[in-house]
């Protein structure tokens, strides 16, 4: 990290070095049409990882923000699906698992509309893309006019929620539920360890694991969980990803998913009435989802949201830091929201070593300081929660949380997620959402409320 | 904060100090000098020592000539180099940082008939690196900088891009010589602009800009941000000098792009 922010002259003042330190990470890391999330680990386009790589980004070149978004919407299917990875074509097959002859989408997927040229995964990740859109809008809403930009990606993004509200409300409450561990972005959270032990896994000599080429196996899923992943994957396929046909032996309602949709339906309501079109729809979506995340998820006894099993119709008895993210919703109800900041800065979320939360519960039985989404602190969820503090007017807490997370990211070299318990970087260094969002902190200078 | 400069033969007025005054109303904080040859230069020196002593900013100067220290031609190479030298010595004496130059200008492209230039490559770098050694060891001795700018191909066939340059300078071993980046011939070569940048932090020591179209930042497509976020995030200290043509009225041109670039993030 020395390097890269000592080059080539140090500088005074310790927020302008770690600003150049970020956008020099989302310079390096650009590949002329959109951002991978690191040189080493993610070789190609992941789709939640854009949405916040396009928030930060906005700060360096709204261009490059508005190319990001417009990128992995290109790889939308006719469905609506946002797919979580657009492969890169120049790549061998083999620089990730799985890999596009794994998922097959432009053959396996042809019904469900997936591109013919592109390809892509068969899954989703959380639809933070619409509010990466309005910020990546306000950034340079000149820049964002000039190119058409909000006129070309709103009824994408539209068509991106109405997947999810129609062709997977699987609980049939209107929650989005997802179908897949890698679907809420949080790949092996304790949260899914029930679901998952319903499924068979696929052979250990079915498939080659790439992420152990660069992740430490300590820092990464095990062998069992991965061949339950890849179970699941090659079911869904193999149903020609038909959400009518496949029979969903996994399948959730995650509050952080469902957040995330509940603020990019606001946000389209905004980007709605900027460019004259009718926001009622959106907002009343946005009222309507949130009614349905407190009455199908909130656990008063507990403090937190919890995920929903859809196939037993029971909460999971697990607290992560996706229960925690419906803070970045602003119509919770009050004693919710102070029921939350209890958790947040609770026993169960106060880590000895960061100031950002852990992804599971400290105090949880399946607690693993190192293990990717099973405790370590991750700066994307930070950011939520920040954004979440500020929209409840926690400004206090949001300062402090913001302090920790500039300092982390640049004492880590912009890792991907961190010890909990020793604060060390833990998986890649130089991840481009950390660099982002480090820069999002440090530029976005205007009051941006949630929208 | 990144600094501007505007090229003295765009600014209204009739003196260095008239320029001068235009270019501080609009923005800027320098004044970039242009260096004829036949010891155009050197004659001004009266006027250059004058301008300097009544506060005018003058950090660099960028040759204004028809022949260059790459030229075909031995006696015109010969003159080349001692107009530069003489450039840096001028230079040198009103305080300012360096003088920049490109290898050649309209004399060969790979690009238009005859498309194969009278020399080889390994005689073009023979002839840009006995060259460089000469201008730098002089800039060494005069304590200023001599700025190499790669120009796109239809400009010159030598050094288009900024690893090209880099490349001679390290094999120069001097660190008298930087490559002196423009943003439109950037624009034409470079796969990514901002990455080069990144790429060559280390030597890049001056900065000269204008749009996609050649004309003043504004008037054409480059992104902007991502060209002057590059430059901050290593850290430039240099001038943003402009060199362009202008299309608008040309006193109201050159008065929006102090403006229009701090905008855009300089």
């Amino acid at each position: 990290m020395k390097s890269l922010l000592d080059r080539p002259a140090p500088t005074d003042a310790a927020a302008l070095t770690l600003r150049r330190g970020a956008a020099r990470v989302l310079i390096d890391n650009w590949t002329g049409t959109s951002t991978v999330p690191s040189r080493t680990l993610y070789p190609h386009q992941w789709s939640w990882d854009s949405a916040f790589i396009a928030i930060g980004l906005r700060h360096l070149s709204a261009r490059r923000a508005q190319r990001e978004l417009e990128s992995l919407l290109a790889g939308q299917w006719a469905d609506g699906r946002i797919p979580h990875i657009v492969f890169n074509p120049a790549l061998p097959y083999d620089a990730y698992f799985p890999s596009p002859d794994f998922w097959r989408s432009s053959a396996a997927g042809r019904s469900a509309g997936a591109p013919a040229a592109a390809e892509t995964s068969g899954i989703v990740q959380p639809p933070v893309h619409a509010l990466a859109a309005w910020l990546v809008h306000r950034a340079d809403p000149a820049e964002s006019r000039r190119r058409s930009f909000l006129h070309r990606v709103v009824p994408r993004l539209s068509a991106w929620h109405n997947y999810l509200l129609a062709r997977r409300d699987l609980g049939g409450a209107g929650l989005a539920a997802v179908v897949h561990p890698w679907e809420p972005g949080m790949d092996n959270s304790p949260c899914w360890d029930e679901a998952l032990r319903r499924i068979e896994p696929a052979p250990r000599d079915a498939f080659q694991r790439a992420d152990l080429d660069h992740g430490h196996p300590a820092d990464r899923p095990t062998d069992l969980d991965y061949g339950r992943y890849v179970r699941l994957a090659a079911d869904y396929r193999d149903a020609g990803y038909d959400d009518g046909a496949a029979r969903f032996d996994f399948a959730v309602e995650d509050p952080c998913f469902n957040a995330l949709l509940i603020v990019s339906e606001r946000a389209l309501a905004a980007m709605a009435r900027e460019t004259g079109a009718d926001a009622t729809v959106h907002t009343a979506r946005a009222e309507a989802l949130t009614r349905r995340l407190v009455a199908r998820l909130w656990d008063e006894r507990a403090g937190i949201f919890r995920a929903r099993d859809v196939t037993t119709d029971a909460l999971v008895e697990e607290r992560s830091v996706s229960g925690l993210v419906p803070l970045l919703v602003p119509d919770l109800p009050p004693h919710i929201v102070d029921r939350l900041l209890d958790t947040l800065t609770g026993p169960s979320f106060t880590a000895p070593a960061t100031g950002l939360a852990p992804s599971y519960d400290l105090r949880g039985h399946a607690f693993d300081a190192h293990r990717y989404w099973r405790g370590p602190a991750w700066f994307n969820t930070a950011w939520l929660i920040h954004q979440g503090l500020r929209t409840h007017a926690l400004d206090a807490q949001a300062a402090a949380l913001r302090s920790a997370f500039v300092t982390e990211a640049g004492a880590t070299g912009f890792a991907e997620y961190v010890d909990p318990a020793t604060g060390r970087p833990r998986g890649a260094r130089h991840f481009s959402w950390t660099a982002a969002l480090t820069l999002d902190l440090l530029c976005a200078e205007f009051e941006e409320p949630t929208p | 904060m990144l600094k501007t400069a505007a090229q003295e033969q765009l600014l209204p007025g009739d003196t260095l100090q008239a320029k001068w005054e235009f270019a501080q109303e609009a923005g800027y904080d320098a004044i970039e000098l242009r260096g004829k040859g036949d010891q155009h230069f050197a004659s001004r020196l009266d006027e250059l020592r004058q301008a300097h002593k009544d506060g005018v900013v003058m950090p660099t100067v960028c040759v204004d000539m028809l022949h260059f220290f790459g030229a075909f031609d031995t006696d015109l190479r010969r003159d080349a180099i001692d107009q530069m030298k003489s450039q840096l010595t001028v230079i040198a004496e009103i305080g300012g940082r360096g003088a920049q130059t490109p290898a050649s200008y309209g004399m060969f492209s790979r690009r238009l008939p005859p498309f194969e230039p009278p020399r080889s490559e390994a005689e073009d770098r023979d002839v840009l690196l006995t060259g460089l050694a000469e201008l730098g060891e002089h800039a060494r001795k005069e304590g200023v900088t001599l700025f190499l700018e790669p120009l796109n191909r239809y400009e010159d066939h030598m050094v288009n891009r900024l690893e090209q340059a880099a490349d001679l300078i390290r094999a120069t071993g001097l660190d008298s010589i930087r490559i002196g980046i423009d943003s439109y011939h950037m624009n034409i070569e470079e796969a990514d602009p901002a990455a080069a940048i990144l790429a060559h932090a280390d030597l890049i020591g001056h900065a000269q800009v204008s749009d996609s179209n050649r004309f003043q930042p504004g008037a054409g497509h480059l992104d902007w941000p991502a060209w002057l976020g590059a430059l901050h995030t290593i850290g430039y200290d240099g001038h943003l000098a402009l060199e362009c043509r202008l299309t608008g009225d040309p006193v109201e041109a050159v008065r929006s792009v102090p403006a229009f670039l701090k905008r855009s993030g300089a």
